[in-house]
């Protein structure tokens, strides 16, 4: 494995999960579902009273970033690193750091999240997606009703992190957020309410339709304004719980829409992808 | 009007620097500051909330804090009030109106500039009824009757509707003729 994404991610969830150790030394590319995804592992096996080892990657840029994204703040809590961890030297550069892997447990979290990203978008989301004000309020909006649902509803603590990319086969910059927790997931979540068949059909509710384990017609607002948001700006938009994942998928990506009987991870998982605004 | 800061609510509410109103538990804790406020305030009172010094509002805290206000304000538990919002960006407008939308409400809201118009969900006719009285600050029955050469009972119903949705202030009219003036 040289690369922890999304995609490939999935492919290694069943041995992360099996082994105990994480072999990450082969790792170039890291981006923030891979690192939030281990984190979220990390939590769930500290609920169990595990503490895997994690071998980091040889890349000593790959380290930087990760340094950069704080990860390992957040991963020593969880995780045996080796080597001993010690913080890389040399420039990182301009960073293209929207928000560093951060916790959320409590209503604050979002206030800091908020702040952090209105500080840095002129130079992200402006500079590199070309995004005008009111399409970083719409950013904002939807990454804190997002990150909103991890403490409304999930019963545990999350993480979130948000990278700009350069996207070489899309010629075009893109950002990416991976926001998770490894709380009850949406098929708990909203089973006091609907009679669900499955993990799929939870998701489908809450994300199709505005479905919320509240009766309250002022509820359902979150994925709601992610959905609208994603779709807007031609991103593309994926759910993972439990077993199953839906994917809201632009004319420029590829995927399935529907997946199911997927590894058993708790919780829910959330990647979103927003290329730069082309010009008209 | 008693205008209502909630920059400095939320200030005083949340110690953490933040100017922005986001998540429920952040609107729920300036809601509840500004029901202390609007039940102190007598009858007749307009209330302005305003958000200039604020910066983002999302979903969550505008259904919290606008559209809880106003739902519990039609349902009488404020006593006869009425509810604007000033000093709003655009930005703000677009996600308070969303927020109203889903429970069928509507406020009037001011922006920076100065301008006024009506948020979230509202007939045609009623906006029309709305502009009606706006334009001449103040109006009855019969001025709207003929100004708009409608039925008089209709005419009446108009703006009864549009006080029951707070829009405009009910006065003591000419005669027995109740007027409406714009909020």
């Amino acid at each position: 494995m040289n690369q922890l994404t999304e995609e490939t991610f999935e492919k290694t969830l069943h041995a992360f999960i099996r082994s105990d150790q994480i072999d990450l030394r082969g790792v170039t590319f890291i981006d923030p579902y891979g690192m939030v995804g281990l984190l979220e592992i990390g939590e769930l096996c500290m609920l169990e009273d595990i503490k895997k080892t994690v071998l980091l990657p040889r890349s000593s840029e790959v380290l930087r970033y990760l340094e950069r994204m704080d990860f390992f703040t957040n991963a020593k809590r969880y995780f045996s690193l080796e080597p001993m961890h010690a913080p890389p030297t040399g420039s990182a550069g301009e960073s293209d750091v929207l928000l560093e892997i951060t916790p959320i447990e409590r209503a604050n979290d979002i206030h800091y999240i908020v702040s952090r990203v209105e500080e840095r978008s002129q130079a992200i989301l402006a500079k590199h997606l070309r995004y005008d004000g009111k399409a970083i309020n719409g950013f904002i909006v939807a990454l804190s009703e997002i990150c909103q649902n991890i403490v409304e509803h999930s019963e545990n603590k999350g993480f979130v992190g948000v990278q700009k990319y350069r996207y070489p086969s899309l010629g075009r910059n893109i950002v990416k957020i991976a926001v998770m927790d490894a709380g009850i997931g949406f098929r708990r979540s909203l089973s006091g309410r609907f009679k669900l068949t499955s993990d799929l059909e939870a998701i489908e509710k809450a994300l199709l339709h505005g479905a919320s384990r509240h009766e309250d017609e002022g509820r359902g607002h979150g994925l709601a304004a992610a959905k609208r948001f994603v779709e807007q700006w031609q991103g593309r938009l994926s759910i993972r719980s439990g077993t199953a994942r839906l994917s809201l998928i632009p004319k420029w990506a590829r995927g399935r829409e529907r997946e199911m009987n997927l590894v058993n991870l708790p919780g829910s998982q959330i990647n979103i992808i927003l290329p730069e605004v082309l010009n008209s | 009007m008693l205008i209502i800061d909630l920059y400095t609510i939320l200030k005083d509410e949340l110690k953490n620097g933040s100017n922005n109103l986001v998540t429920r538990p952040t609107g729920q804790a300036v809601r509840e500051r500004i029901e202390r406020d609007i039940e102190q305030a007598p009858d007749g009172s307009v209330i302005g909330l305003d958000f200039s010094k604020v910066g983002v509002i999302d979903y969550s805290c505008s259904d919290e804090i606008v559209a809880k206000l106003l739902s519990r304000l039609l349902a009488g538990e404020y006593g006869d009030k009425y509810l604007v919002l000033i000093g709003m960006n655009e930005n703000q407008r677009e996600n308070i109106e969303v927020a109203l939308e889903r429970k069928d409400l509507a406020i009037v809201a001011g922006t920076r500039e100065g301008t006024k118009a009506v948020l979230g969900s509202l007939n045609n006719y009623l906006k029309d009824t709305l502009e009606f009285v706006a334009e001449r600050k103040k109006a009855t029955a019969r001025e709207l009757t003929e100004a708009k050469k409608i039925e008089a009972n209709t005419g009446g119903t108009r703006l009864l509707n549009l006080y029951k949705k707070r829009l405009v202030r009910r006065i003591g009219g000419e005669g027995a003729m109740w007027a409406y003036e714009a909020l």
